[in-house]
């Protein structure tokens, strides 16, 4: 078929892209002390290029303060078949100003500029919505969700934008009876959404008070969506086991039912699926344990703040931001995931202090997979209030991306020796890398109709 | 009202502002270079330390207790109601981050809307 827009035709399709050349991840001054704003940095990931593992373009944003977090792109391959749309822009939510940055990567992929700036104070005005996090096209539309009102107070909700990213308003028709918003994604062949729950702005951007999830000020639910009404119709009660229900992800393959939830102060995968009566069911499947630590009166729990599916849907991956863990598990049966892989890199354990001969701070956080399941690059900083509680040493030294190595036949991860990009050498100062994406599309993006 | 803001940690450099107006606007329109966030009084990043004096911050919802009796002020919503003196930036962050598993916050020591009173 000689057509297309943007993507693949299906995540067969996509496993057999070029491999990556450019990678963009966010860096961020915010909260760390330097006066500048954050950026988008591109990096040359191409092995075969003389500036192979370095930054070669900063784009800075226009004011101070966005702290730059998720990114999402302007389209995907659920715009295949529409020839008039392309994969160009990427949106650069900041989530405590509230701005939506619009970059456009395409003019020139090595060097991106800005296309436009939404406006955060009219987002609040128009929609009374704030805290911007997971960006998702929908065909030529664009849905972002907002964690908390303009107040920063939860639920929030999800703002839509059209593709010349105009204000549509709110997407959602209800919220239902959720009380707080975070993740989500949706698998349409299924006319499903599943979202969950981090906390209200107001509660997580300060920094993290423990005793506040006693408090009921974190979620522990997350919630099946009516995808075409835009209601959401079931709430699965995690309880104990889905404290801080943050990233979920459906199998790439759009039959498919199944999907996970990393819960990360739990440290538990939460898988779902649709059963032989047609009801939504749900099971933890992997129980990372705390540990202990010399000088903590209680075990230091993982903080599973990210998961990630392969393409293929044959491997997750897991972060234990705390511990200093990367995970790779073989999810061939969802219901019975296989320990393959583990890398060590920084953590409060202090099993892997340094990596390539740079001392980490913070631990593995945010990440990415090359189409081809190879490469899973991987950044350190998890928010800068966060970061400053847990790694303070990150205000000095800066974040970190890493690559691993993975096989996505026998399965195995390996920290390649010969990748590092060292933030803390950044030329206005240490600053701190958080989610990466490519130009081509990656595998926490693209969706199929 | 005009009040006096003395900023400790920039030599004792002095300004006169208007005490219906919030410390952040003010300062940023004497260009003195100051972290800001939400401009809502939610987010922290424009914390600073209030060493002598008072300021009305009703409006914040960042802080908890235990950093408000540590002298925090969130300048985007707080006015000053007296002269006073603060430390800005993140030199003034020493005690304003903790880990929450090594260092728990007692009872009253909470947000406002969920802290026990303190027992006498």
């Amino acid at each position: 078929m000689e057509c297309c827009g943007p993507g693949y035709s299906s995540p067969a399709d996509a496993v057999k892209a070029p491999q990556e050349k450019l990678l963009y991840t966010i860096a961020i001054y915010t909260g760390t002390g330097i006066q500048k704003p954050d950026y988008l940095a591109t990096v040359d990931v191409d092995p075969d290029s003389s500036t192979y593992s370095q930054v070669i373009h900063r784009l800075e944003m226009p004011g101070i303060g966005d702290e730059l977090h998720h990114m999402g792109w302007n389209a995907c391959s659920s715009c295949f078949e529409d020839t008039s749309m392309a994969r160009k822009y990427l949106l650069l939510p900041g989530v405590r100003s509230n701005n939506i940055h619009i970059i456009d990567t395409a003019t020139d992929p090595r060097a991106p500029r800005l296309h436009k700036v939404v406006d955060g104070n009219e987002i609040k005005s128009k929609t009374n919505l704030s805290g911007p996090h997971t960006v998702h096209c929908l065909g030529s539309e664009i849905i972002i969700s907002m964690l908390g009102n303009a107040k920063g107070e939860a639920p929030g909700g999800y703002l839509y934008l059209n593709k010349d990213f105009e204000i549509l308003g709110r997407w959602e028709n209800s919220m239902g009876d959720i009380k707080f918003g975070y993740d989500f994604w949706y698998q349409p062949r299924h006319n499903v959404m599943v979202s969950s729950e981090w906390a209200a702005p107001n509660t997580f951007m300060p920094g993290f008070d423990l005793e506040e999830v006693g408090h009921l000020k974190y979620g522990r639910e997350i919630h099946f969506w009516d995808f075409e009404k835009k209601v959401p119709i079931e709430t699965m009660y995690l309880g104990e086991d889905g404290l801080l229900p943050l990233e979920v992800k459906f199998h790439h393959d759009p039959d498919s039912t199944h999907g996970f939830c990393g819960a990360a102060l739990s440290s538990n995968v939460i898988h779902w699926w649709k059963d032989n009566s047609e009801k939504w069911q749900w099971e933890k499947i992997i129980d990372v344990e705390n540990e202990p630590h010399p000088e903590w009166p209680i075990p230091v729990p993982g903080v599973m703040s990210a998961i990630l599916v392969s393409m293929d849907d044959k491997y997750l991956y897991l972060n234990n931001w705390l511990h200093g863990d990367m995970r790779q598990y073989d999810i061939s049966d969802p219901h019975n995931p296989v320990l393959t892989g583990q890398v060590w890199m920084g953590g409060l354990l202090g099993k892997a202090p340094e990596v390539n001969g740079v001392k980490v701070a913070g631990g593995p956080q945010m990440f990415q997979l090359s189409l081809d399941g190879k490469r899973l690059y991987v950044t350190t900083s998890l928010f800068s209030t966060w970061d400053n509680q847990f790694y303070p040493e990150i205000r000095e030294q800066g974040g970190i991306m890493i690559m691993i190595d993975c096989d996505p036949v026998s399965g195995g991860m390996t920290i390649n020796p010969d990748f590092i990009v060292d933030f803390g050498q950044e030329p206005n100062g240490p600053s701190r890398c958080h989610e990466a994406r490519y130009p081509g599309g990656d595998c926490t993006s693209d969706i199929w109709l | 009202m005009a009040y006096t803001v003395t900023i400790s940690n920039r030599d004792n450099v002095r300004y006169q502002v208007d005490g219906k107006r919030s410390l952040l606007d003010s300062l940023r329109d004497r260009a003195v270079d100051l972290p800001y966030g939400c401009k809502y009084g939610g987010c922290i990043t424009c914390a600073a330390k209030l060493t002598v004096g008072e300021v009305d911050q009703r409006r914040q919802v960042a802080l908890n207790n235990r950093q408000i009796n540590d002298g925090y002020v969130i300048l985007c919503v707080a006015r000053p109601t007296s002269d006073i003196t603060i430390e800005i930036g993140v030199e003034s962050h020493d005690k304003l981050y903790r880990n929450p598993f090594l260092d728990p916050l007692k009872p009253y020591e909470l947000k406002a809307d969920i802290a026990a009173p303190k027992e006498a």
